[in-house]
């Protein structure tokens, strides 16, 4: 299996990101901190190990990590994210 | 209060829901449409996906993502499922559901690889092997909307007994829809018979200059060419959408 195979886009994870913020995470934009670009969450590529790891599409810079232990999920954000929630 | 609302509203939209199976249809050997009955659906977006879960009997639970089939103006949810050799949740939607059958989903999920009529086009669509399912829920819903947006689909295939929806792409009159089958063409075969290339979508079209929207999908290497070649031929990245599925357990 080559490292192509690995891993998917920001989307396959919609539900799981949907069920942790309450909203369509996919259409949120976030800008990289490192290469400054802007993608939405759901052109991110998405990479699964012990742990979900999102990662910028353009320069493979980590946006987002997400561990799922036994009780509870920790989040770690990086980069710059806007987030709009309607009402 | 009404941020009460706005929350519950939210927690609502991605909670598990009881599936019914209505109807099944054998699409290929290994393909099968499931047709479903959701008390509540509240609609969704073409291109847009569900979650299910089963659960056994012992508790164990077993999660998958599959894209929806059908238009969001038809009655009924369908999902269409590939058999995945060893993947326990296909093998049991393609080999074992029965009609009556129950399983819970959640969604619809994403709105990042959608379109809507009122989106415009052009429209390419780019599929590999059972990628074909999310953007035949966009040209199911450009038909019954009666649009005639400009829509060109591009379907690559190993062999034409695997590809799904046949007879349906066929009737789809005003769509420009190109096969290629990468591994075996039947005696008077007049589509293409090679892996996608430049050449191939410069034929398919619509230009880049046309500046269409583009949606790719299929397995994770199978959308990196596709999406190389469309940026090489001058398709804005912004305008190229993708979903990959990989081998995530079947």
């Amino acid at each position: 299996m080559s490292d192509e195979d690995l891993w998917l886009d920001g989307n396959a994870i919609a539900g799981l990101l949907a069920e942790l913020f309450g909203i369509d995470m996919t259409t949120v934009d976030r800008a990289c901190a490192t290469c400054g670009r802007h993608h939405e969450v759901g052109a991110h590529r998405l990479y699964r190990g012990a742990g979900l790891v999102l990662r910028c599409p353009s320069c493979d810079d980590v946006a987002m990590q997400i561990a799922v232990l036994p009780d509870r999920r920790v989040l770690t954000l990086r980069g710059s994210w806007t987030v709009e929630v309607p009402g | 209060m009404a941020r009460a609302a706005l929350l519950g509203r939210l927690a609502s939209r991605i909670r598990w829901q009881v599936a019914t199976v209505r109807d099944l249809r054998e699409e290929t050997a290994e393909t099968r449409t499931l047709v479903l009955d959701v008390p509540d659906w509240r609609g969704h977006l073409a291109g847009q996906h569900v979650d299910v879960r089963l659960t056994a009997e012992d508790g164990y639970q077993a999660e998958r993502s599959y894209s929806i089939a059908s238009a969001p103006e038809s009655p009924k949810l369908e999902l269409t499922v590939e058999h995945v050799p060893d993947g326990e949740v296909s093998t049991y939607f393609v080999e074992d559901l029965l009609v009556g059958d129950r399983f819970e989903v959640r969604g619809p999920i994403g709105g990042h690889f959608t379109w809507r009529v009122e989106d415009g086009g052009p429209l390419l669509l780019v599929a590999g092997g059972s990628g074909l399912v999310p953007l035949m829920a966009m040209l199911r819903h450009r038909a019954a909307r009666g649009s005639d947006v400009d829509a060109r689909l591009l379907l690559s295939a190993r062999r034409l007994h695997e590809v799904i929806y046949r007879d349906e792409l066929a009737a789809l009159g005003d769509v420009g829809v190109s096969i290629t089958l990468t591994r075996e063409q039947p005696d008077g075969w007049q589509g293409f018979g090679r892996r996608i290339d430049a050449e191939m979508l410069e034929a398919v079209g619509p230009p880049p200059a046309s500046a269409p929207r583009v949606f790719v999908c299929g397995p994770t290497g199978f959308v990196e060419q596709a999406a190389d070649l469309l940026v090489a031929l001058g398709h804005d990245p912004g305008a190229i959408r993708a979903e990959r599925f990989g081998p995530t357990g079947g």
